[in-house]
């Protein structure tokens, strides 16, 4: 009897064990991460023009952010994080999702590095649809076999290698760094044609939720009447 | 392989010969030894001795960065060697010393107030180290190519080729890039990087893959590793800005592009204050270094009594960078005011200078400098020639001595001499007059120049003197 009793006494730590396994690989519901806390807590401001909405987030900690969703297929097209120098000045917008902003101000003389990637080099792109992260290589004209894609949860990225060693880049995935979710090696898919290297990432469940919850939660965000336009010109 | 190294090795010599020779280009530092004693002849020195000397305690108090706000005048006759000593000056302090070389005259614009443009010049002189956290690209060089546009004279592109061990990539570069790295001699098989804020090129040695190019590598070549994995990293580096820098990005929405534009027009005195405040901060707390450098200021008898006071004024903050002025002049009317002065330079602000003289050069000194100039501008001379030439600058001027070594190495070369002899110098100061010989022909024919009525007193002066 006492026995009996031991053991089961140990089954039901085990189960408890089991339990919290369980609660850590399903992880903390992702209403609960600093990420979805500090994006409730920005102070949002709304834009509409035609199909495009534009939500600008100012962080507590006074950091600026700025996405632009599809509104019929609510798809995340754009988003760019304000970099601000150490010793002030304007800034200029990062971009961490979509096609790069083009650069209004001309190329002076003089100005910064007089250096840059020549036209044909490769240039990354990020740009996400509603299933998928997805990362675009242009001007990577090699064949498949060259590449190698590989999940690293230890430097939190995604390595691509090259076996005639021309190409190598660590990709950051901040959406999954953000909900705390491991890489996974089988989400990753890639493709190549027409000189571009596409690598796609299947978006974990947590973040599906999280993008259309999000979606909803940003409907309440009233949109500016009145845009302020700087062309009154025609 | 090697051969093909060779010959942009070539290419890269043949291109950075064409400099444009200034008139201060031989001066590479003060020419001072450990003890700050001046040695005669020394990057590109001569004589004056005693001001070196000055100036190398000078340079002491300036690297010592203590002292604030203090107040340098060199004063001499013409051609005596003040600019040469501030340059040489600016040379021993090295690059990371922020060094201002302004003219007395260019504080008078029409879009700034003179104050404006002088506590401009003030804040250029004043450095601010800080970390920043900066784009770097690091890797071994493939190749380094430079192309001039056809027709001659057209802009320069150029290409670099770098790698990783893991991944290689080209990149366009401008006219300032090639110049930099034509000035470093940056060739294939170096490991180097390069900021990209501010396009600084550092090398940090050869790659040990070129280990064995023997006849490539200079006697002290370092080996490294050739870098891994991306060629783009963010490190964090150290800068020096100037606190006008810092100003100009603050001013405007367009920041820091109006730096190159040089159209940076007044800054308000609140921006200033606030940077001011925020400087002081991070010095506090250890992020920033403040390093005060120098502000020269030649011909400064060109500044008037307004300018003056604000100097007054302006030495007793505590940022205030080591000024140095320079001026030619003797007792004169300080501008903008009736009363004369010492140098033209009101007597409070005399009072809180150091003032350091220069004195003509003797015989063998001019003869020391003309053979250095001679050297710089690529010219042989022989020995009765640059007597000669020795002999012109006592009796005119060393400035005028210097105009007719180019001249004459130009009129011997059109002889199809290599050595410029005393002829061709005779033939040049027949050819170019001197101040004081233009004078004299001036007196002579007065009469035949235009407006000139022939009433005045120089006609009179003459039969006088017939």
């Amino acid at each position: 009897m006492k026995r009996n009793c031991l053991i089961e006494d140990f089954e039901g730590l085990d189960s408890i064990q089991k339990r919290i396994k369980v609660s850590l690989t399903f992880p903390i519901m992702f209403k609960n991460t600093i990420w979805y806390r500090s994006l409730l807590d920005a102070e949002k401001s709304c834009l509409k023009e035609d199909k495009l909405k534009k939500i600008h987030y100012k962080f507590q900690d006074d950091k600026e952010m700025v996405e632009e969703y599809n509104a019929d297929t609510q798809v995340l097209l754009r988003r760019a994080w304000k970099v601000k120098g150490k010793l002030g000045g304007d800034g200029k917008w990062d971009v961490e999702i979509g096609d790069p902003i083009p650069d209004a101000t001309p190329h002076i003389e003089g100005a910064g590095a007089d250096i840059m990637e020549s036209k044909d080099q490769p240039i990354l792109t990020r740009r996400n649809t509603r299933i998928n992260l997805e990362w675009r290589i242009r001007n990577l004209p090699y064949p498949i076999e060259t590449y190698s894609v590989s999940a690293n949860n230890e430097e939190r990225c995604i390595i691509i290698r090259t076996t005639n060693k021309k190409y190598f880049k660590r990709l950051q995935v901040p959406e999954l760094d953000r909900l705390n979710l491991p890489l996974e090696q089988a989400n990753i898919q890639c493709t190549h044609s027409f000189n571009t290297l596409i690598i796609t990432y299947k978006k974990p469940q947590q973040l599906l939720e999280m993008d259309k919850e999000w979606y909803q939660e940003l409907s309440k965000v009233k949109p500016i009447k009145d845009i302020p336009s700087d062309c009154k010109t025609q | 392989m090697a051969s093909i190294a060779a010959a942009q090795v070539q290419e890269v010599r043949s291109i950075t010969r064409i400099e444009r020779i200034g008139a201060h280009s031989h001066i590479r530092g003060l020419g001072l030894d450990d003890s700050l004693e001046p040695r005669a002849v020394s990057q590109g020195m001569v004589g004056q001795k005693m001001a070196r000397k000055a100036a190398g305690v000078i340079l002491q108090m300036i690297r010592e960065g203590k002292i604030a706000g203090r107040a340098v005048l060199l004063a001499g006759q013409p051609g005596t060697g003040k600019t040469a000593i501030a340059m040489g000056l600016a040379q021993a302090l090295g690059p990371d010393t922020p060094f201002t070389s302004m003219a007395g005259s260019e504080i008078f614009s029409l879009e700034m107030s003179k104050t404006e443009a002088l506590t401009q010049a003030i804040r250029k002189s004043i450095g601010i180290r800080i970390k920043e956290e900066s784009e770097i690209i690091e890797g071994e060089v493939v190749e380094v190519v430079v192309e001039r546009a056809a027709g001659g004279g057209g802009a320069r592109v150029g290409r670099l080729t770098l790698k990783t061990t893991d991944m290689e990539t080209n990149y366009d570069m401008g006219a300032k890039m090639i110049d930099s790295l034509l000035k470093e001699k940056v060739q294939a098989g170096d490991v180097i990087t390069i900021d990209k804020a501010t396009g600084k090129i550092n090398k940090l040695g050869r790659s040990f893959a070129r280990a064995r190019d023997y006849d490539a590598t200079g006697q002290q070549a370092r080996f490294v590793q050739c870098p891994e994995g991306e060629l783009q990293k963010r490190k964090e580096v150290v800068h020096t800005v100037t606190l006008h820098e810092i100003d100009v990005i603050n001013s405007r929405t367009h920041g820091f592009l109006a730096l190159f534009s040089g159209d940076t027009g007044e800054i308000k005195s609140e921006i200033r204050e606030q940077i001011n405040s925020k400087v002081a901060e991070w010095r506090e707390e250890g992020k920033a270094e403040m390093i005060p450098g120098v502000l020269f200021i030649d011909e400064a008898h060109m500044l008037d009594i307004e300018c003056f006071s604000y100097l007054n004024r302006a030495l007793e903050s505590e940022t205030a960078p080591v000024v140095i002025m320079a001026t030619n002049r003797g007792i004169t009317r300080i501008r903008g005011t009736n009363y004369r002065s010492p140098h033209g330079i009101p007597l409070d602000l005399l009072d809180r200078m150091i003032i350091v003289p220069t004195s003509p050069y003797s015989h063998q000194e001019l003869r020391e400098i003309l053979n250095i100039r001679c050297e710089e501008e690529d010219c042989q001379m022989s020995s009765d020639a640059l007597t000669v030439l020795t002999r012109v600058a006592t009796e005119t001027s060393l400035r005028y001595a210097i105009q007719l070594i180019t001249t004459a190495s130009l009129v011997a070369k059109r002889r199809k001499a290599t050595e410029v002899s005393m002829e061709d110098v005779k033939k040049v100061y027949s050819l170019f007059l001197d101040e004081h010989r233009s004078e004299q022909f001036l007196k002579e024919y007065q009469d035949e120049f235009m407006f000139n009525d022939g009433s005045g007193d120089a006609p009179q002066l003459m039969e006088v003197s017939q």
